[in-house]
C-alpha cells in the first residue's frame, strides 16, 4: 500500500509539473515584418522560423504581410527568439502579437504596461519593447510610457506587454 | 568489399539527389510540366532549340509587377523565334494571377505551381525570393541566374 502511495505521489506530481509547465507558454506568435525590400517576397523569414523545432506551422497572409507560427505545445520559447530569427533573415519586426496561457504573464520577464483582463483561457499581447516595434512607434511609446520605469531602459531579457483581449 | 562499395555508390547517389533540390548554372533544365492560363499543360523543356527565360513570380510581389512591365517589354522588342520567356507564377490563387496577368498585359507563356514557396518548382529550382530569374541556352543548360536585360538582348544578338 505504502509503495502505491508512493507511485501516485510521484505520478501526481509529474502530472502537476507538465500542466504548469503547459499553462504557462506561448501558444502562437503573429509577426508583421518590415524592411527595405517585399518580406512576402522572401522565403527567408518563413525558413528561419522553420528552423525552430518548437515551430509547428507557419502560416503567411498576403493582405496584411503577417507570418502566423503556431508553437508546439509545452514550448519554453521567449519573445526574443522571434525577434532574432526576423532580423537573421535581415528583416525587422513591425509588430509582434501573441497569444499565451494566462500563466505566462505572472513570469518574471514580463512587464504589463496596462490592465489585465481576467478570466480568459488564453491572453492576446503585443510586445512594446524597442526591436518588436517600428522605430517611429517606440518614439512615440517612449512618451506613453515614461511613467514605466523599465521602458527606457531597454533591457533586452524583460519584454513590455500590452493585453489585447 | 565489392558488395560495399556497391552500397556506398547508391547511398552517395541517393544524397546528392536529395540535399541538391536546386538548378545551378551549368545544370539541364528540369522536364516540369506544369498549367499554363490558357488551360493547356506545358512542359517548360519543350522550348528547348531556343533561349527560354524563366521568370518566378507572384501576384502579389510588387517588384514582380515592375518587373513584368519590364518582361513584355522585352517580349515585344526580341525575336520569340530566339528567345521564350515563360512565367511560371507560384501564387496560390489562380484567379489573382489571371487578373494580374491581364492587367500587365502580358503576352508570353504563362505557368502556375499555386504552392507559394512549397510549390514543387520553387523548391526544385531553388528559389527563396521573388522575382527570381533563369536562363536557360537552346540546348536547355542554365546559364544565368536573375541575367539583367542588356546581357539578354547581348547574348541573342550574339
Amino acid at each position: 500500500m505504502k509503495k502505491i502511495n508512493k507511485v501516485y505521489v510521484v505520478v501526481a506530481s509529474i502530472v502537476l509539473m507538465f500542466s504548469i509547465k503547459s499553462n504557462a507558454q506561448i501558444v502562437k506568435a503573429e509577426i508583421r515584418a518590415t524592411g527595405l525590400t517585399c518580406s512576402m517576397c522572401s522565403n527567408a523569414i518563413n525558413k528561419q522560423l522553420k528552423t525552430l523545432p518548437e515551430v509547428v506551422n507557419v502560416e503567411t497572409d498576403l493582405n496584411t504581410n503577417t507570418f502566423t507560427v503556431t508553437l508546439t505545445e509545452g514550448n519554453a520559447l521567449s519573445p526574443k527568439v522571434f525577434k532574432e530569427k526576423v532580423e537573421k533573415a535581415g528583416f525587422f519586426i513591425g509588430t509582434l502579437v501573441i497569444t499565451a496561457k494566462p500563466e505566462t504573464i505572472t513570469q518574471t520577464p514580463y512587464i504589463l504596461v496596462n490592465d489585465k483582463s481576467n478570466n480568459l483561457s488564453e491572453i492576446q499581447f503585443q510586445v512594446v519593447d524597442k526591436g518588436y516595434v517600428t522605430e517611429k512607434e517606440f518614439k512615440k511609446l517612449s512618451k506613453s510610457y515614461k511613467n514605466v520605469e523599465t521602458y527606457a531602459s531597454n533591457n533586452e531579457d524583460d519584454f513590455h506587454i500590452k493585453i489585447l483581449n | 568489399m565489392k558488395e560495399h562499395l556497391k552500397y556506398f555508390t547508391v547511398l552517395v547517389i541517393f544524397f546528392s539527389i536529395t540535399t541538391n533540390a536546386q538548378t545551378k548554372i551549368g545544370d539541364a533544365i528540369p522536364s516540369i510540366t506544369l498549367k499554363s492560363n490558357t488551360n493547356n499543360e506545358v512542359a517548360i523543356t519543350s522550348f528547348k532549340g531556343k533561349y527560354m527565360l524563366i521568370d518566378f513570380w507572384a501576384s502579389w510581389c510588387a517588384p514582380c509587377r515592375l518587373g513584368n512591365k519590364k518582361l513584355v517589354k522585352l517580349h515585344n522588342e526580341i525575336s520569340s523565334s530566339k528567345i521564350e520567356i515563360i512565367g511560371i507564377s507560384i501564387d496560390t490563387d489562380a484567379n489573382k494571377w489571371l487578373k494580374a496577368i491581364e492587367k500587365d498585359k502580358i503576352k508570353f507563356t504563362q505557368l502556375i505551381d499555386p504552392n507559394g514557396f512549397d510549390a514543387n518548382t520553387a523548391l526544385f529550382f531553388g528559389v527563396d525570393e521573388l522575382p527570381s530569374k533563369y536562363l536557360f541556352n537552346p540546348e536547355g543548360v542554365l546559364i544565368a541566374k536573375n541575367p539583367t536585360e542588356e546581357e539578354i538582348i547581348k547574348l541573342i544578338k550574339e
